[in-house]
């Protein structure tokens, strides 16, 4: 059997994993163009949480979590720190009873895995987990030890050795220029190197780039940047003297970043039609550091004071903006597009690090065995188009 | 104790480029920071402000967008700021700049004392707190690591430098300029609290309307220096990725760092 020739654009989370199950196959050739770093652009500001049981992902999509989690685990096993791992465990606050119950379910799922997980409505068993909270009006909070967070970056360059392992092949500091389409069919791409590759399937894993990939081969990708906002901040003593978990509330979520406190404003609470949460813009422009709205300011203050009151007065350290890209539904595309031989594995929004894995697993499956999942069912371009 | 500090806007990378015709760095393509040394000399008056119960007055020159820079030092605990921005002061030398500086300090008030960082992280020419004092007719002292202040005798601070391993005191009389080297004090940190405030202190706006300089002493026609070439440095830093088994990485590192001392 001849050797299907996959060419990925983008060398992120979701570039690299796809190289990396599709490397897998012993008839697959991989070539990943990566303009940059691998894993150094949206990835690399990615807080990476893969939660047990958080709002990030729907509760439909837990097998979606749990091979991200555990495939995650895995890496980390064969080789400490290869995946950043940082075992801080994770509160999911309650702010009311669609939230709780949502919570409840992730636990039961959580717990059918064979990982532990407890929903504690006892105020000051969850102010020992988390001494700067404040448990006025919350009905309870799920808390599980044995998740965390992990690094994008690690994972990404982790993915890539092992495909280069299998035989795939890395081009950093390569952009793709150009996309050859002959009668509506995706045949090869040309490179800022001035060389030309031929492929069987070429698949956009861009993210917030998408958007610009996709007009290469005459597509209007539906990809909209919603601003991830974080803040970097030192907490008052300087050094806290606890675990702080990666923290989730429906607006907000929070997790340690060595001494410091990662901030951020989760992706479900922004709005679409809200020119200050989304819109399409060019993320090439947009900086390492720096470039935070003033109204998040103000959004972030009113949501530590009301809720974790012991932090507020943290000293801001440094902050970022990065762009998610996510189609309307928040939903990541994945799979075939219009132009044959043309794929996307794209607009994972901020859940790129916990969809990667499965979405990669499935998408090579289609890719060498033409079969179709129920996830790629789920997300596949066309759900768009109705 | 009443002290103003000079703050300048400060790309956050080094990816700026240069224009080939004028030899200017080409800052616009780069988000904003405050200079890090501005940072310590806002920490050194905001202590003496503190200590003398006195106000900060923080003052930059430059475009519209440096406001947020602004912001963030009153943020940091500035009381009041001036932003001093008109299109004829672009493409000043030092000479220039400091000269619509002193301009700007005279027309706010008077000042006990005027802090600047020591150098800034673009130009870094260290120039501009020097003719600003020249300007003011005012003593200077540059490179402090500290300033001590007694309040016994108001009439004066002592400045504290070092050099070579040496500390000297230097005492001067007020009103004085000095210039604060970088990591000589640490600077605190803005909150989310004293950012919201900061959004509500007293930002001034200063145009040459209100200055009134003429035009031969500001912008490109005020400026002496001739820049005659400038260059993007090469960067021969070569980064190689080891490969292997934690075990082989740490060997290969071992063999570097071997061959690395036997270099010395």
């Amino acid at each position: 059997m001849g050797k299907k020739r996959i060419g990925i654009i983008g060398g992120g989370i979701s570039g690299t994993c796809l190289g990396y199950h599709l490397s897998l196959y012993d008839n697959a050739e991989v070539v990943v163009f990566e303009k940059d770093t691998i894993g150094g652009a949206s990835t690399a500001k990615s807080a990476g949480t893969v939660c047990l049981f958080d709002d990030s992902l729907k509760n439909r999509y837990w097998d979606v979590r749990l091979y991200g989690f555990e495939s995650y685990l895995k890496m980390e096993a064969e080789e400490k720190g290869s995946a950043g791992f940082d075992k801080t465990g994770t509160l999911v606050v309650a702010t009311d009873k669609k939230v709780e119950a949502t919570i409840k379910t992730g636990i039961a799922l959580a717990k059918a895995a064979g990982y532990s997980g407890e929903y504690i409505t006892d105020k000051g068993r969850i102010k020992e987990i988390l001494p700067d909270i404040a448990t006025d009006n919350i009905l309870g909070a799920g808390y599980t030890q044995e998740d965390g967070y992990f690094d994008g970056t690690m994972i990404s360059n982790t993915y890539a050795k092992k495909m280069q392992k299998n035989g795939g092949a890395i081009k950093t500091g390569v952009k793709v220029t150009d996309v050859k389409v002959v009668d509506n069919k995706a045949t090869g791409l040309t490179t800022s190197e001035g060389e030309d590759y031929e492929f069987d399937v070429i698949v956009d894993c861009t993210g917030p780039w998408s958007k610009f990939t996709g007009e290469m081969v005459g597509m209007d990708i539906p990809i909209w940047h919603t601003k991830a906002e974080a803040f970097f901040l030192c907490p008052p003593g300087k050094k806290l003297d606890y675990t702080f978990p990666v923290l989730k509330y429906p607006a907000f979520y929070g997790l340690r970043a060595g001494d410091n406190i990662f901030i951020c404003k989760s992706h479900l609470s922004m709005d679409l039609n809200n020119p200050m949460h989304a819109g399409q813009w060019d993320p090439d422009k947009l900086p390492a550091t720096g470039g935070t709205d003033d109204y998040f300011i103000d959004f972030l203050l009113d949501q530590l004071e009301m809720r974790v009151p012991g932090i507020v007065d943290s000293g801001l350290v440094s902050s970022w903006l990065s762009y998610r890209a996510e189609p309307k539904d928040f939903l990541p595309i994945l799979g075939k597009t219009p132009v044959e031989g043309y794929m996307l594995a794209t607009g994972y929004g901020g859940n790129g690090v916990i969809e990667a894995p499965a979405a990669s697993r499935d998408l090579a499956k289609l890719i060498m065995r033409d079969e179709m999942t129920p996830l790629l069912e789920d997300w596949e371009f066309n759900r768009l188009l109705k | 104790m009443n002290i103003a500090v000079l703050m300048k806007q400060v790309p956050v990378s080094n990816d700026v480029s240069v224009d080939p015709e004028t030899h200017a760095l080409i800052r616009s393509s780069s988000e904003g920071m405050i200079n890090p040394a501005d940072l310590n000399a806002i920490e050194a008056a905001l202590q003496l402000k503190e200590q003398t119960d006195g106000k900060a007055v923080v003052f930059t020159m430059g475009p519209q967008g440096t406001q947020k820079a602004l912001i963030e030092a009153m943020g940091i605990g500035c009381d009041e700021s001036v932003l001093i921005t008109d299109r004829c002061f672009a493409g000043g030398d030092t000479i220039a700049t400091a000269k619509v500086l002193a301009r700007g300090i005279k027309k706010y008030g008077e000042f006990d004392l005027i802090l600047s960082g020591a150098l800034s992280a673009d130009g870094a020419t260290g120039q501009v707190g020097a003719m600003v004092a020249e300007y003011m007719d005012a003593p200077y002292v540059g490179e402090i690591q500290g300033i001590k202040y007694d309040e016994t005798d108001a009439e004066h601070v002592v400045a504290i430098k070092k050099y070579q391993d040496q500390e000297y005191h230097i005492k001067t009389e007020l009103t004085a300029v000095m210039s604060v080297c970088f990591g000589s004090n640490e600077p605190r940190f803005a909150t989310l609290r004293s950012m919201r405030k900061a959004k509500t202190k007293p930002l001034h706006v200063y145009t040459n309307e209100e200055l009134q300089m003429a035009a031969e002493d500001i912008g490109l026609s005020g400026s002496p220096t001739i820049v005659t070439d400038s260059f993007e440095p090469e960067n021969e830093r070569r980064a190689e990725m080891f490969t292997g088994t934690p075990q082989e990485m740490a060997a290969k590192l071992k063999e570097l760092i071997d061959n690395e001392k036997g270099k010395e």
